[in-house]
């Protein structure tokens, strides 16, 4: 470093003195990822519980869905092949991916509210890996969707689901993926947004649809070809299969269906491609023009 | 050595269709020697903003480069971000937060684990912040807030220092104190700031000033320079009609007054010619005149001279060390 009398020199001179040797910057240790990326996420979690309305409506909307819904279908409720199946029972899969799909969703509107604020830039700043910044929040927003469904999980001994062990654990690990999904989609989307109340406007037209179509609601069997095509392409019906379908197979059996692990691949595709989304987006820099 | 060393920067930022593209930054070129304590001044719209988000790496610019610590900013930017502490204008703690866990998250992003501790004291030993570490930052007053951000700043042990307007919305006695917790920081940490500014009290304190327009440098001087290129004294005129007594002062004194809003100034007024004038000019003109004075210029009066007539200042700019310094002034 140079003393202050050097340094003023330096201001009087007029020609340019390139720095001849650079500052070491800490020679630059191996990118941390996932450090950066866990503080973030706790901090997103933390936010989360120290603001409890947001708590009881994530929570409360599902359930009401689920028991009205469930108590107004199950009496017209006979699809072919499925005698025997209450709608309460074939919609609990579904209201799971509701709860996954809005709770991950809406919990990267945090991501306007962080830019409004100023928090953002302050992360912007720090010498971490931009896919540290995109996995912290995505992290973050998923751990908040996955703690309010699990707390539905806790309903499924009284549904009376074939469930075993090994099928919860396929069915958490798909809750993970698809709460991974979501969140990185929102995220994308949400990244270059300047108002929440736009985000809440397209995020409603964009999210209901892939949620009805994803089987949800309505089982897929008997619907309309464009209905059909419209379901196979839909990365949420996919979701919900390897969410259903760990409820009905042991782990076993699940692995060794065609359908099961195209889905699983699917999605797992999708998790990746809204990851990679997210990390270009957050390493593009706001470019001057030629002008 | 230089530790900021900006050349011919341009910055445009691309059009809409509502909007024709607008030049924010045009061919500005700027040194800051390392360990030096630079104030970056210039009114709304001058550039100011755009050079800081292009400095903090969050805007590439149109044209020119930037180095910091003798690194290049488009190809290097992971090198400059570790030495590099950036407060911004609007808050960057996370309100919902205590104290003790933005600093936590901050030496975790920075991967200071271990060490973040005795970080966190030494970070916190100027502040008064002691006793409100489990406070959460919404509970805490605007003085103490910001206190947090430099704080945080602090922790990585940063050469380079960047503010954009730290001291905005704080109280006279809370800015005055902030600046000078800074200034003294600066000087023990030997490290190298460069802040932006509205406040001139601010700039008394800083090393060199720089003064930006329309996103050109007009001037970058130690404080005490700039203000004798506005000379030793001035007139300060509140006429009724500004633009009719700027005529009779031309006509009737000789005098060639600046405008600036309701004011009229002349400057560089020889010491012994400054009371006769304002005798002068009450007698004949007593009820034209809502208030007159005279007064010793200060950062004020040089931003007002400087970016109040930029075009006029770089044609007789006085001081020729100045001058050799900008030449792009002459331009």
């Amino acid at each position: 470093m140079t003393s202050p009398k050097t340094a003023a020199v330096a201001l009087e001179s007029t020609t340019v003195t390139l720095p001849d040797t650079a500052l070491p910057a800490g020679d630059l240790p191996a990118p941390r990822l996932l450090g950066p990326a866990f503080a973030l996420a706790r901090r997103e979690f933390t936010r989360f519980i120290r603001q409890p309305h947001r708590v009881i409506g994530s929570l409360g909307q599902p359930l009401l869905f689920w028991i009205f819904l469930g108590a107004g279908f199950t009496p017209s409720f006979r699809p072919p092949g499925m005698e025997g199946m209450t709608y309460m029972e074939y919609f609990y899969p579904g209201v799971l991916m509701m709860m996954i799909l809005f709770a991950s969703i809406f919990s990267t509107i945090t991501v306007i509210e962080d830019r409004d604020q100023g928090f953002l830039q302050g992360v912007l700043v720090a010498p971490v890996p931009r896919l540290a910044i995109v996995l912290g929040k995505v992290a973050g927003g998923s751990s908040i969707a996955l703690f309010q469904s699990f707390l539905l999980l806790l309903a499924v001994p009284f549904l009376g689901l074939p469930v075993t062990l090994s099928g919860i654990a396929l069915v958490v690990m798909a809750m993970v993926l698809s709460a991974f999904g979501y969140t990185a989609l929102g995220f994308a989307i949400a990244w270059r947004m300047k108002s929440t109340s736009g985000f809440h406007a397209i995020m409603m037209i964009f999210l209901m649809p892939l949620w009805l179509l994803s089987g949800a609601l309505f089982p897929t069997a008997g619907v309309p070809g464009w209905l059909s095509t419209a379901m196979a392409l839909n990365p949420v019906a996919h979701a919900l299969t390897i969410v259903r379908a760990p409820f009905y197979a042991d782990a076993a059996t699940a692995l060794a269906s065609p359908a099961y692990l195209t889905s699983l691949a699917v999605v797992v595709g999708w998790v990746a491609l809204c990851l990679w989304w997210c990390a270009s987006r957050v390493s593009r820099r706001d470019k001057g023009v030629q002008g | 050595m230089h530790m900021i060393l900006i050349r011919n920067l341009r910055h445009t930022y691309p059009g809409t269709r509502r909007q024709s593209a607008r030049n924010a930054l045009r061919d500005l070129s700027l040194e800051i020697p390392a360990g030096q304590f630079c104030i970056l001044s210039g009114p709304n719209g001058s550039g100011k903003s755009t050079l800081f988000r292009i400095l903090c790496g969050l805007a590439a610019p149109s044209s020119g480069s930037v180095s910091i610590g003798g690194h290049d900013l488009a190809t290097a930017p992971e090198r400059i971000r570790p030495l590099m502490g950036v407060v911004f204008q609007s808050p960057a703690v996370d309100k919902n937060l205590s104290v003790q866990e933005n600093l936590t998250l901050h030496a975790d992003l920075h991967g200071l684990r271990g060490t973040a501790a005795g970080r966190m004291t030494e970070a916190l030993a100027w502040s008064d912040l002691k006793d409100r570490l489990g406070d959460r930052v919404e509970t805490l007053s605007g003085g103490l807030a910001r206190q947090v951000e430099l704080a945080k700043c602090l922790m990585t042990r940063p050469q380079i220092l960047l503010l954009d307007e730290p001291t905005t919305g704080l109280d006279p006695a809370s800015r005055r104190s902030f600046i000078l917790a800074l200034r003294r920081l600066q000087r023990d940490r030997k490290m190298t700031v460069l802040m932006t500014s509205h406040v001139f009290s601010d700039a008394e304190f800083a090393d060199s000033v720089a003064i930006l327009r329309d996103g050109a440098l007009m001037a970058h001087d130690t404080p005490d320079r700039l203000k004798a290129m506005v000379g030793t004294e001035m007139v300060v005129i509140r006429p009724r009609d500004p633009a009719a007594f700027a005529t009779v002062l031309e006509t009737g004194f000789s005098r060639r007054p600046v405008r600036y809003g309701d004011e009229l100034r002349i400057e560089n007024i020889p010491p012994a010619e400054a009371v006769p004038l304002i005798a002068a000019v009450l007698d004949h003109h007593r009820a034209d005149v809502l208030s007159i004075g005279v007064k010793q210029p200060d950062l004020e009066d040089v931003f007002v001279h400087v970016t109040g007539r930029g075009a006029a200042f770089a044609a007789d700019a006085e001081p020729s060390d100045s001058r050799a310094r900008q030449p792009e002034l002459t331009a």
